[in-house]
C-alpha cells in the first residue's frame, strides 16, 4: 500500500539553508502548532452543527511502546502525587485528540529536544530509547496537527494571483503588462493558488486600477500600431571600429604627453639641489606605488604643472599615463582583428573595447522578431559558442541564451521573438554567455582567457548585425476585450456589458452596476476627456471589481459547467478559459466525461501548459526558489553560470512536461535512460552531438548518472550553498519530495555547524555530531546517510570521485564514499544503488506528487478528506504503469474537482 | 447598502480605533503654560532585514550595565554611548523563517494561527498611528529600501515593515523624491478640480462596493468571510479619502532641505531617507516612521560582491568580511542619524532626540536564528535607561518591548502581538 500519511506537507515550502546543521522551518513548525490548532477547535467548536469530518476515522497515538520509558524516567517527579512544576504525567492519554492533550505532549517534546528534561542530576535517558521516543513522538505531531487543522475539503473563493491576473489581461486585452508591483502570492507553506495565501490589501485595490488602465492603453496602443509593419536593421560595426581607432589614439596621445612630464620632473630630481626635495617627496610617497612618486610634484622647484600638460591634476596624468596605457595593446589587438569592418567581435569586461553589444530602436508596443546574425570564433571552447540576449535598462535583464553554430565566414541568423509593452526601453543586448553575471565573473575570466597572448582572452563571438521587425498582424486576433468594446461610443452599455461577460468568465452586471458605470463615463467625459481616455477609466473599474478578481464559485455541490471550465483552465493554463471551453460550457457538454477527458488531453498540449502549469507547479512543489538562494563560486564552477543555471531549471520542467505530454511512466522522474537537455546544458553535462536551443530527449548511457531528478544538475545545486554541497539539504528533499515521506521539522535555533569551520575535516565527520545527540539522531539517521549518498554531485550538480576542504592554506582531500544505508531500510553502495533504491519506492513518489496536484487544483492544503481521492489517482495510475496523465484525468474526473464542497 | 455613508459609518466595528487620548503630551506639558506645548512624542523604527555578525555586534552579556567594551561592530557609535541601549534576550515566540527579519518583527503574530498559511497581525508602528495619527498630515510613513532584490535581503513577505489593523501589508515608499514631493509639494490642481476628483474615486469605489455586495449574495459562509478581505481594503480607501478631503485645504509645510536626487542606491539612498524622515519630524508631518532598509544595493554600494544572502551566511572569508563591514556601515549610518536628530530643534529648544522613541534592529540575530534579536533602543520620547547593555531574561517577548514603547510614548493599549506585560527594567 502506498504511504499516504504525509498530507499538506507537499509545497510546505522552502527549507531554511542554515550551514550544515540545518534549521527546516519549512517542515510543519512546531512550536507554532500548538496554538494554531488551539484556534482550529474553537473555529469548530463554535460551529452550530458540526460536519462529519473525514478525519474523524484518523486515530493519532503514541505508540504503547514508551509508556515504560515515561513511567521509568519521568513518573518519579510527575505523576498524581508529585505533581513537579505542575506537570502530572501519569494521566496523559496516549491517544491525541484534542488540543489539551496535544499540547501536553508537545511540552514533552520540547523539553527533551531542549535536553532540559530529564534534570541534570538525574538519570538520563537511554540514547536510543530517547532517540525512537522523540522519533515517533515528532511524527506524531505533525499527523496531530494536521487532523486537527484538516479543512475537510472545503474549496473557498480566491483571488487571482498574480500569473494568473496577468494571464487573463493578457487573453482579454492583448496586454502584457508589468505585474511585478503586486505581490507575488507565494508562501513558503502553500502553493500560489491557496485562497488562504491570496490576501487583498488596501493598496492592492489601487494598484488594480492602476494596472487595469495600463492594460487597456496597452491593448488600444497594439491595436493602433498593429499595421506600422516596424522593420530596422542596425549594422554592429557601425561606428565601433571608429570608436576603438579614436580611443587608441587618445590614449597614445595622452600617454607621450604623460611621459614629457614625467620626463621633466625625472630630470629635475636628479639635480644635485633638489636632493633635499626629492627626499621630502620619497618619504611622502612611502607605502604607495612608486609611480605616484610623481603626485608630490610641487615639492620640487621649478616643476611643471600638470595642468600645462593637459591633465587636471597629478593623479590624472597618472591614470591617463599608466592606466590606460595598459588598455592600448587590447585596442590595438582588436583594430588587428579580420572583419572587424564587417561586424564586431565581443570581448569580455573590457569596456574600451565591446564586451556587449547593444541596439536599439524606438518601437510601438507590439509583437515582434529580433534577428541577430551571427557567428562564433571556430577555435574557441565549444561552452563559449553562446550569446546572452537581453533587455538592457538600468542593468542588464538576461531573456535567453542562444547556441552559435555559425561561423565568421557563414554566420547564422537567430531569431527571438520578443513582445513590447508601452513603457519601458527599447535597448537590447548581445553578449557572449557568462562573462557578466558578476563583475567579478568578466574580471576572472578576462584575466584566465589573457594568460595565453598576454592582452585578452580570444573573442568567441562575432555579431554581423541585429534586426527589429514587427510581426505581420494577420497573426493576431483582436482580443475579445477589445472587441466587445467597439461600439463603446455608441452603445456603450451593451459594450460594458459585453465586456463584463468576457472579462469577468461568463457574468453579466447587474442593471444598477451598469447605470454606474455609464455615469463614470459620462463624468469623465464632462470634464473633457476624449472618448478612449473617459473608457479606459471606466472599464478599469472593472478590472478592479471582485467579479473579475475572483474565482467565485457561487454555489455548494456541482459547478456549473463555466465554473468547471473556469477551474480546469486556470489549473492547467493558468488562465481563464478559452473560447472552446466557454462553448461547450456553454451547451453544457464538459461535464460529459469524455469530452473532458479530450479537453484535458488538449490543454496539456496547449504551450501554455509548459510555461503556465508546469513551470510555476515544479518550481513551488521541488522548492526550486532555492536554486536563487545563493550565487554560485565563479571561480570554482566557471561553467555554472547564469545560462547554466537557467538550463538546469528548465531542465526540471521539460522532464516533466515530457512525461506527462508523452504520458509516459512518471517514474521516469526518478530513473530514465535519457535526459531532456539542449545544446547548452548537454555539453554541461559532456553529452555530445546536441545542437540547437530546444529541449529534446536525448539517450544517455546505461552507466550515466543523469536521468531522472537525482541526476539532474538543478536539483543538487538547490542542495548547496554556492560553494559546497550540502548534503542535509539534499536528503531532506529526497525525503520530502521523491520518497513523501517529510521528516519532522527540526527544532527551532539549533546551533551552526561552521562552528567547526576552522577545523580540517571530510563532510563525514563534520556531520558526525548529528549522529551524537539523541535528539539530532532521531531525524538525521534518516536524512544524512541519503545526502552522503548524493555526495558524488557537486555544489554546481557535477560528478566527483573527490572532495576537499581548505581553511587558512591548509587542505584535506578524501575520495567520495557514497555509501550507506536507509534508516531500518536496505543498504547501497554507490549513488547508483541508492537510485535503485528511490527507483524502487516510485508508489510513494507517486502519492507525493498526486498531493501536490490536487492541493495545487483546489488551492488548499490536500486534507485527509481527500485521501480517498488520491489513492485512487496512485492506484489508477499504479495499474497503468504510472502513466503521467492519469493522475490528471482521475483527479478532474472526481467530484471533488467539479464540486464546491463547504463544511 | 446603498449608501456609501453609511457603509462606512457601519464600518467602523471592524476597525477597532482606540480612543485617542495622547497621556505622553498632557505628561509632558509643562507647568509654565507660556512655554511653547511640549514637543510631540515620535516612534521610528528601523529595520536591518538580515541579522548581525554575532561576535562582533553583540556586546559581551558578562558585561551588563553601562561600563561594557563597545563591539567593532558598533564603534561607530561609541560617541553616542550614553544615548543608546543594546538590549539582549529579546525574541518573537512564533517566529520561525529564518529569511524574514521584518515580516513579524514588530508584530510578534504567529503565522499559523487558525490554520492559515500565512497571517500577520497589526505592528507596533501602526499601534502607534492609530493614536498619534489624527494630528498629523500622514498618520505614519512608511519607507522601504528601493532594493529590486529585497525578497533576498532578510526581510520577507510584506511591503514595509507595517502591518495594519487586519494583519494586511502596507505599502512602503522607497523613492526618496517621492517622499519629499508629498511631504512639501504643494498640490497644484485647483481645489475645484480636486473636489471633482475625489467624487470620481467615490463612484468608482459606489461601483465596486455594489458588484462585491452582489457578488456576495449567492457565497457560501467561508466565501463571505473571505470577501470581507476586499470589503476591507475599499474602507481603507474611504477612510483615505476623508482624510485626504480634512487636509486639502491646509498648505503644505515649506521644505526644509533640498529636493533629494533621484534614484540614490545603497549607503547614500540610507543617507537621503534619513534626511527626509529628520524633515517629516521638523515640520510634525507625520510622528511614526518606519524604514525597511536596503541590504543588496547597501553592499553593492559599499563595493562589495557579494550577495546579500551568501553575506548572511559569513563563513570564513570573503563573505564574513562582507558582513562586518555591512555592521559598520549601518552602525556609521545610525551614528550619524543620531547626530541630527540631536542637533535639530523643536520649538520650545529641545532636540528631536529628546521625544523620538527609535528602534533599530531586526527578527534575525545571525545567520537565521531568531532567537535574542539584536536591538537598539535610543531617543528620550519613551524614558528608556540609555547607556546600558541590558541582558533581559531569556526569551522575553520582544512585544513586551513594543508595548512598553507604545505606553511610555503615551499610546493607551494594554497589550500588543503576544506581549505578556511591559519591561520596567527598561525604563530609567
Amino acid at each position: 500500500m502506498s504511504r499516504i500519511q504525509d498530507f499538506g506537507t507537499v509545497g510546505n515550502g522552502k527549507t531554511n539553508d542554515t550551514e550544515g546543521i540545518d534549521q527546516d522551518n519549512g517542515w510543519i513548525r512546531f512550536a507554532t502548532e500548538i496554538y494554531r490548532i488551539a484556534l482550529i477547535s474553537i473555529t469548530y467548536a463554535t460551529l452550530s452543527c458540526l460536519p462529519v469530518l473525514a478525519q474523524d476515522t484518523i486515530r493519532v497515538a503514541m505508540d504503547e511502546r514508551h509508556r515504560t520509558l515515561l513511567e521509568a524516567y519521568c513518573f518519579k517527579c510527575h505523576d498524581a502525587d508529585q505533581q513537579e512544576g505542575q506537570v502530572r504525567l501519569d494521566d496523559l492519554p496516549f491517544t491525541i485528540n484534542n488540543i489539551e492533550v496535544a499540547e501536553r505532549w508537545q511540552k514533552i517534546l520540547n523539553v527533551l529536544n531542549a535536553g532540559e528534561m530529564p534534570p541534570k542530576e538525574n538519570k538520563p535517558l537511554p540514547d536510543r530509547g530517547k532517540t525512537d521516543f522523540l522519533d515517533d513522538l515528532a511524527n506524531i505531531m505533525v499527523t496531530a496537527r494536521k487532523k486537527l487543522s484538516d479543512q475537510s475539503g472545503t474549496i473557498t473563493i480566491r483571488r487571482l494571483n498574480r500569473r494568473e491576473y496577468a494571464n487573463s489581461l493578457r487573453d482579454l486585452l492583448g496586454a502584457q503588462i508589468n505585474v511585478s508591483e503586486l505581490p507575488t502570492d507565494t508562501s513558503p507553506a502553500a502553493f500560489d493558488t491557496s485562497s488562504s495565501s491570496l490576501i487583498m490589501s488596501s493598496d492592492q485595490f489601487e494598484q488594480y486600477l492602476a494596472l487595469g488602465r495600463d492594460a487597456l492603453n496597452e491593448g488600444f496602443a497594439r491595436q493602433e500600431n498593429r499595421d506600422v509593419g516596424f522593420a530596422q536593421r542596425m549594422e554592429a560595426e557601425d561606428g565601433n571600429l571608429e570608436r576603438i581607432r579614436k580611443t587608441l589614439n587618445t590614449r597614445m596621445e595622452g600617454h607621450q604627453r604623460y611621459i614629457r612630464w614625467k620626463a621633466r620632473i625625472d630630470e629635475l630630481a636628479r639635480l644635485p639641489e633638489n636632493q633635499e626635495a626629492v627626499a621630502r617627496m620619497r618619504k611622502l610617497n612611502q607605502g604607495r606605488p612608486p609611480q605616484d612618486f610623481h603626485h608630490w610634484w610641487r615639492e620640487l622647484p621649478n616643476a611643471p604643472d600638470p595642468q600645462d600638460y593637459g591633465f587636471t591634476d597629478s593623479r590624472h596624468a597618472t591614470h591617463v599615463g599608466i592606466g590606460q596605457w595598459n588598455t592600448i595593446a587590447h585596442l590595438a589587438w582588436y583594430i588587428s582583428q579580420k572583419e572587424n569592418d564587417a561586424g564586431a567581435w565581443l570581448s569580455i569586461g573590457d569596456n574600451a573595447v565591446l564586451p556587449w553589444y547593444t541596439f536599439q530602436a524606438n518601437i510601438p508596443a507590439g509583437d515582434y522578431v529580433v534577428r541577430i546574425r551571427v557567428g562564433a570564433n571556430p577555435d574557441v571552447d565549444a561552452q563559449r559558442k553562446f550569446i546572452e540576449f537581453g533587455r538592457r535598462s538600468q542593468g542588464f535583464v538576461h531573456l535567453s541564451t542562444h547556441e552559435v553554430a555559425g561561423t565568421v565566414n557563414q554566420p547564422q541568423v537567430i531569431e527571438i521573438p520578443i513582445t513590447h509593452t508601452v513603457g519601458g526601453d527599447r535597448v537590447f543586448f548581445v553578449r557572449e554567455r557568462g562573462t557578466f553575471d558578476t563583475g567579478q565573473q568578466s574580471a576572472f575570466k578576462f584575466n584566465r582567457g589573457k594568460q595565453d597572448n598576454g592582452i585578452a582572452p580570444d573573442y568567441a563571438i562575432w555579431v554581423d548585425w541585429a534586426e527589429i521587425v514587427q510581426l505581420p498582424d494577420s497573426e493576431f486576433a483582436t482580443p475579445a476585450g477589445l472587441v466587445a468594446l467597439k461600439d463603446a461610443e455608441t452603445n456603450l452599455r451593451d459594450a460594458l456589458q459585453q465586456f463584463a461577460v468576457v472579462a469577468c468568465r461568463g457574468k453579466t452586471l447587474p442593471d444598477s452596476l451598469l447605470d454606474r458605470l455609464v455615469n463614470i463615463y459620462k463624468a469623465q467625459r464632462a470634464t473633457g476627456k476624449e472618448h478612449q481616455k473617459a473608457l479606459v477609466e471606466t472599464v478599469a473599474v472593472i478590472l478592479a471589481s471582485p467579479r473579475f478578481l475572483y474565482l467565485s464559485e457561487p454555489v455548494q455541490g456541482n459547478l456549473p459547467p463555466m465554473e468547471l471550465a473556469s477551474r480546469l483552465s486556470f489549473f492547467l493554463q493558468g488562465t481563464p478559459p478559452d473560447s472552446t471551453l466557454r462553448s461547450l460550457a456553454e451547451n453544457n457538454r464538459l461535464t460529459n466525461p469524455e469530452i473532458l477527458t479530450a479537453q484535458t488531453d488538449r490543454l496539456v498540449n496547449e504551450p501554455g501548459f509548459l510555461k503556465d502549469f508546469v513551470q510555476p507547479f515544479a518550481h513551488q512543489w521541488l522548492d526550486m526558489e532555492r536554486l536563487d538562494f545563493f550565487e554560485f563560486d565563479h571561480q570554482r564552477y566557471p561553467d555554472f553560470d547564469n545560462s547554466t543555471k537557467e538550463a538546469a531549471r528548465q531542465e526540471v520542467s521539460e522532464s516533466i512536461v515530457h512525461v506527462i505530454r508523452n504520458n509516459l511512466s512518471l517514474t521516469n522522474l526518478l530513473h530514465a535512460d535519457y535526459v531532456l537537455v539542449n545544446s547548452l546544458l548537454a555539453n554541461y553535462y559532456g553529452i555530445e552531438g546536441v545542437k540547437g536551443d530546444e529541449f529534446r530527449p536525448v539517450r544517455i548511457p546505461q552507466d550515466s548518472p543523469r536521468g531522472g531528478l537525482p541526476g539532474m544538475a538543478a536539483v543538487h545545486a538547490m542542495g548547496s550553498n554556492g560553494v559546497e554541497s550540502n548534503p542535509i539539504e539534499r536528503g531532506v528533499w529526497v525525503l520530502r519530495k521523491l520518497l513523501n515521506d517529510s521528516p519532522p521539522p527540526a527544532p527551532a535555533n539549533v546551533p551552526q555547524i561552521t562552528r567547526l569551520s576552522d577545523q580540517l575535516l571530510t563532510t563525514r565527520e563534520r556531520l558526525a555530531i548529528h549522529q551524537k545527540e539523541p535528539q539530532c539522531a532521531s531525524c538525521h539517521r534518516k536524512i544524512d546517510p541519503i545526502g552522503f549518498g548524493l555526495e558524488n554531485f557537486d555544489a554546481a550538480g557535477r560528478w566527483r570521485t573527490e572532495d576537499h576542504y581548505e581553511y587558512k592554506n591548509q587542505r584535506k582531500s578524501w575520495a567520495i564514499d557514497a555509501s550507506g544505508k536507509f534508516h531500518n531500510g536496505p543498504a547501497f553502495a554507490n549513488f547508483f544503488e541508492l537510485r535503485d533504491q528511490i527507483v524502487s519506492r516510485e508508489e510513494d513518489f507517486a502519492a507525493g506528487f498526486a498531493e501536490a496536484l490536487v492541493s495545487y487544483a483546489l488551492g488548499r492544503p490536500a486534507g485527509f478528506s481527500d485521501r480517498e481521492l488520491i489513492e485512487q489517482m496512485v492506484a489508477h495510475a499504479k495499474e497503468n504503469d504510472y502513466h503521467a496523465r492519469e493522475f490528471f484525468h482521475v483527479l478532474i474526473q472526481h467530484s471533488i474537482f467539479q464540486s464546491k464542497p463547504q463544511n | 447598502m446603498k449608501n456609501r455613508r453609511h457603509f462606512l459609518r457601519s464600518s467602523s466595528a471592524f476597525i477597532a480605533l482606540p480612543m485617542l487620548e495622547s497621556l505622553g503630551f498632557r505628561r509632558f506639558a509643562s507647568a509654565a503654560s507660556r512655554t511653547p506645548a511640549a514637543p510631540p512624542k515620535r516612534m521610528i523604527f528601523l529595520g536591518m532585514g538580515y541579522g548581525v555578525t554575532e561576535d562582533s555586534w553583540f556586546p559581551s552579556e558578562d558585561q551588563p550595565g553601562t561600563d561594557y567594551d563597545m563591539p567593532a561592530g558598533l564603534k561607530p557609535l561609541e560617541r553616542h554611548r550614553a544615548n543608546f541601549s543594546v538590549i539582549h534576550q529579546l525574541s518573537n515566540r512564533w517566529s520561525r523563517s529564518g529569511h524574514e527579519g521584518s515580516t513579524f518583527w514588530l508584530t510578534g503574530a504567529n503565522q499559523y494561527e487558525g490554520g492559515a498559511t500565512f497571517r500577520n497581525s497589526i505592528s507596533a508602528d501602526q499601534v502607534a498611528a492609530t493614536a498619534f495619527g489624527q494630528h498629523t498630515r500622514f498618520p505614519s510613513i512608511q519607507l522601504s529600501g528601493a532594493d529590486p532584490d529585497m525578497g533576498h535581503a532578510g526581510h520577507g513577505p510584506g511591503l514595509s515593515m507595517a502591518w495594519d489593523a487586519r494583519g494586511k501589508p502596507v505599502a512602503g515608499l522607497n523613492s526618496p523624491l517621492d517622499l519629499y514631493h508629498q511631504l512639501f509639494s504643494p498640490n497644484t490642481t485647483p481645489l475645484k478640480e480636486r473636489r471633482l476628483m475625489l467624487e470620481q474615486k467615490r463612484s468608482v469605489l459606489d461601483a465596486v462596493l455594489e458588484d462585491a455586495q452582489d457578488l456576495q449574495r449567492g457565497l457560501a459562509k467561508n466565501d463571505v468571510v473571505k470577501l470581507e478581505e476586499y470589503f476591507d481594503s475599499i474602507r481603507d480607501i474611504e477612510n483615505r479619502l476623508v482624510r485626504d478631503e480634512d487636509w486639502q485645504n491646509i498648505p503644505k509645510p515649506e521644505a526644509p532641505i533640498q529636493a533629494p536626487p533621484t534614484g540614490p542606491v545603497g549607503k547614500s539612498e540610507i543617507e537621503v531617507m534619513y534626511d527626509l524622515m529628520i524633515a517629516a519630524m521638523q515640520t510634525d508631518s507625520t510622528r511614526v516612521l518606519t524604514y525597511r532598509q536596503p541590504i543588496s544595493t547597501l553592499l553593492t554600494s559599499l563595493g562589495i560582491k557579494v550577495a546579500a544572502h551568501d553575506m548572511s551566511h559569513y563563513s570564513p572569508g570573503e563573505r564574513r568580511d562582507a558582513s562586518q563591514r555591512r555592521d559598520l556601515a549601518q552602525s556609521e549610518l545610525l551614528a550619524s542619524f543620531l547626530d541630527r536628530l540631536k542637533e535639530t530643534k523643536e520649538a520650545d529648544g529641545s532636540s528631536l532626540f529628546d521625544h523620538v522613541s527609535l528602534v533599530y534592529g531586526s527578527n534575525l540575530r545571525t545567520v537565521h536564528t531568531m532567537e535574542n534579536c539584536p536591538t537598539i533602543l535610543s531617543g528620550g520620547g519613551a524614558g528608556v535607561k540609555l547607556g546600558h547593555n541590558l541582558i533581559m531574561p531569556k526569551n522575553t517577548p520582544l512585544c513586551n518591548a513594543w508595548l512598553t514603547l507604545l505606553q511610555e510614548v503615551g499610546v493607551n493599549v494594554e497589550r500588543h502581538g503576544d506581549s505578556t506585560g511591559t519591561l520596567s527594567a527598561l525604563l530609567g
